[in-house]
């Protein structure tokens, strides 16, 4: 940002009127010393500090044993300010005691004034002053251009035939010359339009999403200039270019970072428990309760099993029918054939695809802005989620497509879309889901563009990769091996796609920008989309036509009439031959008739305006078409594109941020990445994804490290999180940080295990759903044993299955299904929401029920009321873990929230279309419909009771006001009313929203 | 020093009778999923996050907060920073110095001097705009602040930052982090209100600005309204309530049927907690609507808050509940106005003056209210936006001249604040002479936020949040420091 300090200064000089900057400050008593970096203060300095900041060891990124490092500074900034130990970082930590860190090996208050003094004498060196900079390079300036000049002088846009992303380019200049003159910058016209303001155009500023270059950045042109521009050779930093000091093998053994083994399945001795083993996931669970003297729970009856599957598996309840199914098969296996039937649903892949769209951070809309522009074609990379979980996709695969599918196959050039080639596009939605605010011209600046960066990758770590590589955007990772370098590493990974200095927008927002040209969409869809595209506007096409029909046949026959009135007044012998030429169209005219027309047709023809003064229908319809065809020409499907993520091939260097800031640019990085997940010393491989291709091939190289078979992180972060999902607690509890701040693994083994039967078994999710799900841990009951939680209140060893609330989504498509309103067609656009004046978003109804909440549409700032208060989270920019709250808020919605109310009398409906008038039927049906299991005796008792007093307090109702005539409200008769409110209060029972 | 009985006074109401150890585990009682035991060398964080009143981190100047939030950028020079300078160089052009800040730069125009008389005001002898005599009154509770300074010169990005301290949305708000550091005394109401214009359209980033971001929802700023639910739900729909019978035999079989469940499952914490959670939400619903009732207010009170006056009535009513929220144990209530009436691009002449007309009296009256009833000794009062406004014309070229407002002005803005320890008549920081950046004791929207903090007894360095074994805050990693100069 700039920071405008020149703005005094320049008003002073037009003005005459501001009193001169005051920089002069009053000289220290204390005389000058001579002392210089060199002899003075460096073996002071190392000797003191240089443990961790000297002889190669640069924590905080400081080394203070050499006068480059000291005057590099840490990672914190300058550490030393000459002339003000006040300000200076070095001064205040020694004098204050808080380095070095543990008190050991501290200086001596002399040192600590030896150095102040030092500081406050200018910080001399032998060469004199400590601020004379390593003489400036082209990398000191390059950085500035590409952020301020390059989008109009460079690659894409040459203007005035200017490039200036090489000291060659600048000496060939433009059409007005040379930019630079080196040894002369004054002859410069690149440092005269810069000093003029002339450059960047400050009207265009907010166009070109470019600030105005500032002071300091002036100086360091000039000053490169004045040197003679020299240039440099410049070492790309990746991996094995320099010494990797920062990450060492002890980092390496750390044991996230190192390649999981197969470990032999346990023995367990006691007899009890062994009998209990169905697969080995058992066994490893055994084991370790053994050794506290535990053991599993009982078994969970079949009832409890089948709601238990179905929910965590398809997130809907199991209809009566399906439990019926599993109650009736009494051969071996009904469990794991019952289980199959789940994982064989088509809900199933709207179940587990909403996990990960919940780490994509999928979203509808843009963010960012309070505009919150829609993301027109983000669902397409919604369905192929769920449809890559529905046909079992393996994760391998998955991942290559989502992170990479752009370089996985020529699509351009393609001679027919294949789905296949499609999808792999469409996958590339995964790196496309971040909040996006570029589409506004005014925060379209390097700022806004590499927070979208930061967002994807730390998408990318926290979903895949299971390491919290974000903090190392600013500075080395404080607690794991990550050092800032492996951060711009991966930034350049990305930068073949996302180009900092070189942005494609993603949407065009209604008045916040002047193009309205969207750059990050690619039109590559099947003949088959293209047909259903077309399809779906020819009806909207045909729904407005006809809309206008009506009309225009209105309009035709009034002015018949009208025609008829006039010609009435005309004689006789004209009338055939005028109503002949008015029938004609203009153009089909003879000359008689054109010659007619001139004469009479004005005269028979009535304007819309007089035909609206004169015919109030006429008036009224011209307004309801209008409005009509608005809305319909609204919801005209619009044009398909794909939200895709693909490289452009020839990306910008990528030079690091120096804490994490655009404009303190430090060296040029490569692509590469985390190096504590490799040897450290060899680079990816990175080559063009096929011969002749324009993509630089670096997300495909990244893509396919990390799913090579012994990749140490990518199947152990996922097996734990399918295991959270199944047993509510992660074998590694932080399910997106496997570093050292994250938690270590309560059953090492068993994790091990599971990734590599992962990859064994061709990276099939659907397989280790079985794996689980088969395991006697999964089919404990959830009951507590007072004695078990005792010694295990954590329930870490898995003694016994969680009890679960309901997801957001859950709760309203169970409610939705149990009612009977579930709209089941998948797919597609998503659904409008409508937002009340109250603050209440709900999504709107279709003429059959509501879909499911997945197909919602997630537009961040008008997301439903329903899903916010059962802790649907803000994508910020991805949800790795949801909360899980019991709230008040919770108990009011479900209470007195009006949709599950309207939702509950659907459900009473229901109940009576299918068991009848009979309340002892109807207690039962409600109970199989809402509870998925009979009532018992008790609550059988405790239902009819309350119907029974619900119709007399209804009755009650009826006789104190009498029934208004007109609409028959439904439910209507007492008796309906009182299961209605049976029915709600079911919904709102612990017995509906908890799961055991 | 407040005398801690007043105090106890105070939140008299909050107590009513029904909040005891039970209550506060009930409300809010947040159980998170998956955390509990991590490693040993890893900080375990809470299990459980609720509204529960905490211990601030040393003895608190405020115990409540009602920040007037001026959203749309009120114009410092306009009314609490006079500049002679403008006066004198009226018309001339500074626009290619200011370029960077400006977003309609066809429409920049020169140097603009105040329409505006100054004058002193009060013993201290502050400079207050003739816009707002009734805030002139009383100059000697409030301190002055000319040199707050925001980082980007467009509504949303500024906003999220005031609200949150980024420029991105997705953040906790400055509202969400006290309620999670400080709970609430009244468990029956929510933390941290928000009272927007009924009249009006949400204020720029809508909800996001009381969003809990990664904090747990149970945070996030509760919208009360004065007509209607009071709360979101909480009472149903008219055309779907039931007669009250009926409702007590719902509640009844609903409470039956959750023993029986829970009977069946001895020791699920959590099901004791939703049973609570239904007791509760019936409570809520009288102390909510009972809270915003200013019916039982006298006439005399109405009238000085301006209630019942067309041009203050809307403002003025938000204001006096403010009041009646704070009293009962509410911890921080923000009142935003109407639309972006602060945001004054153009007609400044009379736009301007209708902000101020629509306020002033409301919020003289509610400091003279607070003071009257001895809380203005507990209740920090906070007025401003999130931006002010450049002191360059803003007119497209050729335009009447009495067209004319004034863009963003980020750089530097002022904001004022009062009670709670608070030393009235300061006037803090200085901005350069056009009155376009803040020069010296520049006073970041981070200081703003730990001096807040700080006045509520946390210190911001100590309010963190564990998030994947990272201590987030919402001062983040800048130096922060506390404008202690500030408070007596």
């Amino acid at each position: 940002m700039r920071t405008l300090s020149n703005l005094i200064p320049i008003v002073a000089l037009a003005a005459g009127l501001l009193a001169p900057a005051c920089h002069t400050r009053p000289l220290t008593a204390a005389p000058p010393t001579a002392m210089v970096y060199e002899t003075d203060i460096r073996p002071l300095l190392v000797a003191r500090c240089g443990r961790c900041h000297a002889g190669g060891k640069t924590k905080g990124s400081l080394d203070l044993g050499s006068l480059g490092g000291i005057r590099r500074g840490s990672e914190s900034g300058a550490v030393v300010i000459p002339g003000k130990p006040e300000k200076s970082l070095l001064v205040e930590v020694l004098a204050e005691g808080s380095m070095p860190p543990d008190g050991k090996n501290r200086p001596t208050k002399a040192e600590v004034n030896r150095i102040t003094a030092w500081v406050r004498d200018g910080a001399r060196t032998r060469g004199g002053d400590f601020n004379a900079k390593a003489a400036l390079t082209q990398e000191d300036v390059l950085p500035i251009l590409f952020t301020r000049c390059v989008v109009c002088h460079g690659g894409r846009e040459k203007k005035g035939g200017l490039d200036l992303r090489t000291r060659r380019a600048m000496l060939k200049g433009g059409k007005s010359g040379p930019a630079i003159v080196p040894g002369k910058p004054d002859a410069s016209l690149l440092v005269k339009k810069i000093h003029d303001r002339d450059m960047p155009p400050p009207k265009l500023l907010v166009d070109f999403g470019i600030r105005p270059v500032e002071a300091g950045e002036f100086e360091t042109i000039r000053g490169w200039i004045a040197a003679g521009a020299p240039e440099v050779k410049v070492v790309v930093d990746v991996a094995g270019s320099t010494p990797d000091r920062l990450v060492s093998q002890q980092d390496r053994d750390f044991w996230a970072f190192r390649t999981p083994k197969k470990p032999p399945v346990p023995r367990v001795a006691k007899p009890d428990l062994a009998a209990r083993i169905s697969n080995p996931i058992d066994a490893f669970l055994l084991k370790a309760l053994e050794a506290k003297s535990l053991g599993y729970s009982p078994k969970a009856d079949r009832l409890t099993l089948v709601r238990r599957v179905a929910y965590d598996l398809t997130g809907l309840p199991p209809t009566w029918t399906q439990v019926e199914m599993f109650l009736s098969d009494k051969q071996p296996g009904a469990y794991a054939r019952m289980v199959d039937r789940f994982l064989a649903s088509r809900h199933y892949g709207e179940r587990w695809g909403r996990y990960w769209l919940d780490l994509a951070g999928y979203a509808d809309s843009e963010g960012k802005r309070s505009a919150d522009p829609i993301r027109p074609h983000s669902w397409r990379y919604r369905d192929y989620v769920i449809r890559a979980f529905n046909n079992d996709k393996p994760y391998d695969r998955f991942l290559l497509e989502q992170i990479a599918g752009d370089e996985l196959a020529d699509v351009a050039s393609a001679e027919t879309i294949t789905p296949e080639l499609m999808d792999n596009l469409v996958a590339t939605g995964f790196l496309r889901q971040a909040p996006d605010g570029t589409g506004s011209d005014i925060v379209n600046t390097v700022v806004e563009r590499f927070e979208v960066v930061i967002d994807e990758i730390d998408v990318l770590g926290s979903s895949v990769l299971g390491l919290t590589v974000k903090c190392a955007q600013c500075h080395n990772h404080k607690y794991d091996p990550i050092p800032q370098r492996d951060y711009y590493r991966l930034v350049a990974v990305f930068q073949g796609a996302y180009d900092v200095y070189d942005w494609l927008k993603p949407s065009f927002v209604p008045g916040q920008t002047k193009s309205k040209a969207v750059g990050r969409v690619l039109p590559y869809l099947t003949a088959v989309e293209q047909q259903r595209h077309a399809a779906s506007r020819a009806v909207v096409e045909k729904q407005i036509a006809d809309t206008k029909q009506e009309l225009a046949d209105l309009k035709t026959s009034l002015e018949k009439q009208h025609a008829e009135k006039r010609l009435a007044g005309l004689p006789e012998v004209l009338r055939e031959d005028l109503r002949r030429m008015l029938a004609t169209p203009a153009k089909k005219r003879d000359a008689v008739q054109k010659y007619l027309a001139g004469k009479f047709e004005k005269r028979l023809s009535i304007t819309v305006a007089a035909l609206k003064k004169q015919n109030p229908r006429f008036k009224k319809l011209t307004k309801t078409t209008n409005d009509r065809v608005k809305q319909l020409q609204a919801e005209m499907p619009v044009e398909p594109r794909i939200r895709a993520l693909w490289d452009r091939g020839d990306p910008s260097p990528t030079w690091l941020f120096r804490r994490g800031q655009y404009n303190k640019p430090g060296h040029r990085v490569g692509p590469g990445v985390p190096s504590v997940l490799t040897d450290g010393k060899t680079p990816l491989a990175i080559k063009p994804p096929w011969p002749g291709a324009h993509s630089t091939g670096r997300r495909l190289a990244m893509a396919r490290w990390l799913v090579d078979p012994d990749h140490p992180l990518t199947a152990r972060v996922m097996v734990n999180r399918i295991w959270f999902h199944h047993f509510g607690r992660g074998l590694v509890e932080t399910l997106s940080n496997f570093g050292n701040t994250g938690s270590r693994p309560s059953h090492p083994q068993l994790l091990d295990w599971l990734a590599r039967t992962l990859i064994e078994r061709g990276w099939s999710i659907k397989r280790m759903h079985r794996l689980m799900m088969n395991s006697a841990a999964y089919r404990q009951v959830s009951a507590i044993r007072p004695q078990a939680e005792t010694i295990d209140p954590e329930n870490r060893l898995l003694w016994r299955m969680p009890l679960k609330r309901m997801d957001a989504e859950v709760v309203r498509d169970s409610i939705l299904a149990v009612a009977g309103r579930l709209h089941d067609t998948p797919f597609g656009p998503p659904d409008p929401v409508d937002v009340r004046p109250d603050g209440l978003v709900t999504s709107r109804e279709a003429s059959d029920g509501w879909r499911r909440s997945v197909y919602i549409r997630h537009r961040r700032k008008h997301m439903p009321t329903i899903l916010e208060t059962f802790d649907l989270p803000q994508m910020i920019p991805n949800c790795v873990e949801r909360p899980d709250s019991t709230v008040a808020s919770q108990a009011l919605h479900l209470f007195n929230d009006g949709m599950i109310r309207k939702l509950s009398d659907a459900f009473a409906e229901r109940v009576t279309r299918e068991a009848g008038r009979e309340p002892y039927k109807q207690v039962e049906r409600a109970y199989q419909l809402a509870l998925n299991r009979m009532p018992s005796d008790t609550e059988r008792e405790v239902g009819l009771a309350a119907l029974e007093e619900l119709t007399r307090l209804w009755q009650q109702k009826a006789a104190d006001t009498p029934a208004k005539s007109g609409k028959q409200k439904s439910p209507s008769t007492p008796s309906e009313r009182a299961l209605a409110t049976y029915c709600h209060t079911l919904l709102n029972s612990a017995g509906f929203l908890f799961i055991d | 020093m407040t005398n801690p009985l007043a105090r106890r006074d105070f939140f008299r109401s909050a107590a009513d009778g029904l909040y005891g150890t039970a209550l506060a585990y009930l409300f809010g009682r947040e159980f998170y999923g998956g955390s509990g035991l991590l490693a040993a060398d890893a900080p375990a964080p809470p299990r459980l996050y609720d509204l529960s009143p905490k211990q601030p981190h040393f003895q608190p100047r405020a115990k409540a907060i009602i920040q007037l939030f001026m959203q749309g950028g009120p114009s410092q020079v306009d009314l609490f920073d006079p500049k002679p300078t403008l006066e004198r160089h009226h018309g001339q052009s500074v626009f290619k110095d200011l370029a960077a800040d400006v977003s309609s730069p066809e429409a920049a125009g020169g140097l603009m001097r105040s329409p505006w008389k100054f004058a002193r005001h009060g013993q201290s002898g502050t400079w207050v705009s003739e816009l707002l005599p009734h805030t002139a009154r009383h100059v000697d509770r409030i301190a002055v602040v000319r040199s707050m300074y925001n980082t980007h010169p467009n509504h949303e990005p500024a906003l999220y930052k005031i609200q949150s301290g980024k420029l991105l949305p997705g953040l906790p708000s400055f509202g969400s982090w006290v309620a999670y550091g400080l709970g609430t005394e009244n468990q029956n109401l929510p933390a941290y209100v928000v009272l927007d214009d009924p009249q009006s359209r949400l204020p720029v980033n809508e909800i996001q600005n009381w969003q809990s971001g990664y904090l747990p929802p149970v945070y996030q700023g509760t919208r009360m309204r004065p007509t209607g639910s009071p709360i979101l739900n909480l009472t149903p729909e008219k055309s779907r309530q039931r007669p009250e019978p009926v409702v007590a035999a719902s509640r009844r079989l609903l409470a039956r049927l959750d023993r029986i469940h829970k009977t069946q499952r001895p020791g699920q914490l959590r099901l004791d907690a939703r049973i609570s959670s239904y007791e509760l939400a019936a409570r809520m619903q009288m102390t909510a609507s009972d809270a915003l009732d200013i019916g039982q207010e006298t006439q005399g009170t109405q009238k000085n808050y301006g209630i019942g006056d067309k041009v203050t009535d809307n403002y003025a009513r938000r204001c006096l509940m403010a009041r009646r929220l704070v009293e009962r144990g509410v911890r921080l209530v923000q009142i935003y106005t109407r639309g972006q009436m602060w945001d004054n691009h153009s007609n400044i002449g009379s736009s301007l003056v209708g902000a101020c007309q629509h306020t002033d009296q409301p919020v003289a009256a509610l400091l003279d209210d607070l003071a009257e009833r001895g809380l203005l000794d507990d209740v920090l009062v906070v007025w401003g936006g999130e931006f002010g406004r450049l002191p360059i014309a803003q007119i497209r070229p050729g335009s009447d001249p009495k067209k004319a407002g004034r863009d963003h002005g980020p750089a530097g803005f002022s904001i004022w604040m009062a009670g709670a320890g608070i030393r009235g008549g300061t006037v803090y920081g200085t901005t350069d002479e056009i009155g376009y950046r803040a020069v010296e004791k520049r006073v970041s929207v981070a200081d703003w936020h730990a001096t807040m903090l700080h006045a509520l007894g946390m210190h911001h360095q100590d309010l963190y949040f564990d998030r994947h074994g990272f201590r987030e805050r919402l001062t983040g990693t800048d130096k922060v420091r506390v404008v202690e100069e500030l408070f007596t």
